[in-house]
């Protein structure tokens, strides 16, 4: 298991131990002898003729592993899947990124890749609702919509010839996100699921996990109305805009967002998968507790 | 450090009033401290902190040398901060210059007191070794490894770590000189003084943001922050030093009232780091 970045003190580091091998037991039935490591060789049956994909090479006649994964075989295709890998997106993944340029006809976003996204301006509703084309007006209204340094939510329409992404925000549950925090876990333990945007009615929290390791954790918004909003004129809308965002976040609220960041944050200390289960378990957990991080340690002894 | 977002600065100031910020904490509480000492051999004494994601390290060396003519009784200590490129990208080269130099400057301010040697948080005449001859020159050098905030309260607490666990060898005066000769010294490699540090001060910053002061804060609440006021005080609750950053100017009368939070903070945070120090020798006896 790799090294986990607490500081434990002795007490705590045998519960870590009891609870690590609590896990691995558990585990330990399923497709243990696909894992491998760098070197290893991978089984293959001589008769099929064989694909050998990502992780593979061949050396001396064998097809041997060169990361560290689990073995993939779809047909003919012999693959390795690491484990721990950089955020690898595909058409139609939930993303939360943070606005960092404002270009022409678009918008560059950062979202813990290697290429900044790109969402272009044709790909997000405009204020009206009106479907028309863009003119040079909306290209100057541009930092109405979206300015630097906000955080948004979108989708992955496709991909760019350089591999850079394109986004669409097209759907009223996409746009600008407010009033709550941005968390940074490790991407590969995000999964892909049915369903990313997770509304948490009882205690008014929005939970958005984006596929790129930003997990936004906020008060509940509905569906943006951003166009209701925008149909009055300049100056009424900045001061609704900036009452809106103003709106203090009430207490209860506040202290469930609080809850639920914390509970991400102890889950990808730990390197648990996070879904709405195993998120929704670590708060009730502390919900009978204190809030502080020291004792959500305790969550160790939970096995999903 | 990335840019915060309208809605998200909002946020972070509205948990603020409400005394419950973006982990749960109140305006007044510490992240968890670990601390960890003799992580580097070769110094007379080190010791690394972790307050949350900032992690500094600390280390004292001792060598012998002259004590300056105006103060004749009292040994020297010098202390530095290196922030490294690995904390921040900004930090290469050049870029961490500042930050260091600030640290640096807070840091003696508060730990060794004026010019004069006056009001100093560690106790310099028991440095000497001769009078007027030989003395020993600490050398503290604080490392910033990572950097989220909150960084003075980090160093403050790592250097006092470095010291609880800084040997000083023990010096025997073997031949008197006269005059300006140097005496002859026989350093022992076995003995060694722990140093004493129950009278160092450490030091609580508070953060101002809207109308109300946080303790230990996360770099994102810092981007808020009008101004930030740095007290350094000891066991006794005595004010060591003193240190205010950030633009926007303060009322005396507010001042007045961070330094008593600070100072019923401070309690705490010595009792704390107390505890923790000594379990981290223990531990360190251990291993």
């Amino acid at each position: 298991m790799r090294e986990i970045q607490l500081s434990l003190n002795q007490t705590q580091k045998i519960r870590l131990q009891k609870a690590l091998q609590k896990l691995e037991s558990l585990h330990s039935k399923v497709n243990s002898d696909a894992s491998v490591t760098v070197a290893d060789t991978i089984p293959i049956s001589l008769e099929d003729s064989i694909l050998k994909g990502h992780g593979t090479a061949e050396r001396n006649g064998e097809v041997v592993a060169t990361v560290c994964g689990v073995v993939e075989r779809v047909n003919m295709l012999v693959y390795v899947r690491s484990l721990r890998s950089r955020f690898k997106p595909e058409i139609g993944d939930i993303i939360v990124g943070r606005v960092v340029e404002v270009a022409q006809k678009r918008w560059k976003l950062e979202i813990n890749f290697n290429q900044d996204a790109v969402l272009m301006l044709s790909s997000m509703n405009l204020p009206d609702g009106i479907q028309r084309r863009r003119t040079a007006v909306d290209e100057l209204n541009m930092r109405n919509v979206f300015e630097e340094n906000d955080v948004i939510c979108a989708e992955v329409r496709n991909f760019q010839n350089d591999g850079s992404l394109q986004l669409q925000a097209r759907s009223q549950k996409y746009g600008k996100l407010e009033k709550g925090q941005l968390l940074t876990v490790p991407p590969y333990l995000v999964k892909r699921q049915k369903q990313h945007f997770h509304h948490l009615v009882q205690y008014g929290v929005d939970l958005i996990l984006g596929c790129n390791g930003f997990i936004w954790v906020g008060e509940h918004c509905d569906a943006r109305d951003t166009v209701a909003e925008e149909q009055l004129n300049n100056t009424e809308e900045q001061n609704i805009k900036s009452t809106r965002v103003s709106e203090n976040v009430p207490l209860e609220t506040r202290r469930n967002i609080c809850r639920v960041a914390n509970a991400v944050r102890v889950l990808s200390t730990l390197g648990f998968s996070l879904t709405l289960e195993v998120i929704l378990e670590a708060f009730n957990l502390s919900s009978t507790l204190n809030l502080g991080i020291d004792e959500m340690l305790v969550s160790e002894f939970h096995v999903w | 450090m990335v840019g915060l977002s309208v809605g998200e600065k909002h946020f972070i100031q509205g948990g603020i009033n409400q005394n419950l910020r973006s982990d749960g904490r109140k305006r007044d509480t510490y992240r968890p401290i670990f601390v960890e000492t003799g992580v580097i051999p070769q110094a007379n004494g080190s010791a690394r902190i972790r307050m949350g994601a900032t992690e500094v390290i600390a280390s004292v060396k001792a060598e012998l040398g002259r004590p300056s003519a105006l103060q004749p009784d009292k040994g020297k200590v010098a202390i530095f901060v290196d922030c490294s490129p690995v904390a921040e990208p900004t930090f290469e080269g050049r870029g961490g210059e500042d930050l260091s130099t600030e640290l640096s400057v807070a840091l003696q301010r508060c730990l060794l007191g004026g010019k004069s040697g006056a009001g100093a948080g560690i106790d310099l005449s028991s440095l000497v070794v001769a009078e007027g001859k030989i003395c020993w020159d600490l050398y503290i050098d604080g490392l910033v490894v990572s950097s989220d905030g909150n960084l003075l309260d980090a160093l403050g607490a790592a250097i006092k770590a470095a010291l609880s666990n800084t040997g000083i060898p023990r010096v025997h005066v073997t031949a008197a000189a006269s005059g300006d000769e140097q005496p002859e010294v026989d350093i022992s490699d076995e003995e060694f003084l722990q140093f004493d540090t129950s009278e160092v001060p450490v030091i609580v910053t508070l953060t101002k943001v809207g109308r109300h002061y946080i303790v230990d804060a996360t770099s994102e609440e810092e981007s808020q922050m009008s101004s930030a006021i740095s007290v350094s005080i000891n066991r006794k609750g005595h004010i060591c030093g003193l240190t205010k950053r950030g633009g926007a100017g303060i009322d005396p009368s507010v001042i007045s009232d961070m330094i008593s939070v600070a100072q019923y903070i401070s309690e705490q945070l010595i009792n704390k780091l107390d505890s923790e120090i000594s379990a981290a020798e223990a531990d360190e006896d251990e291993s």
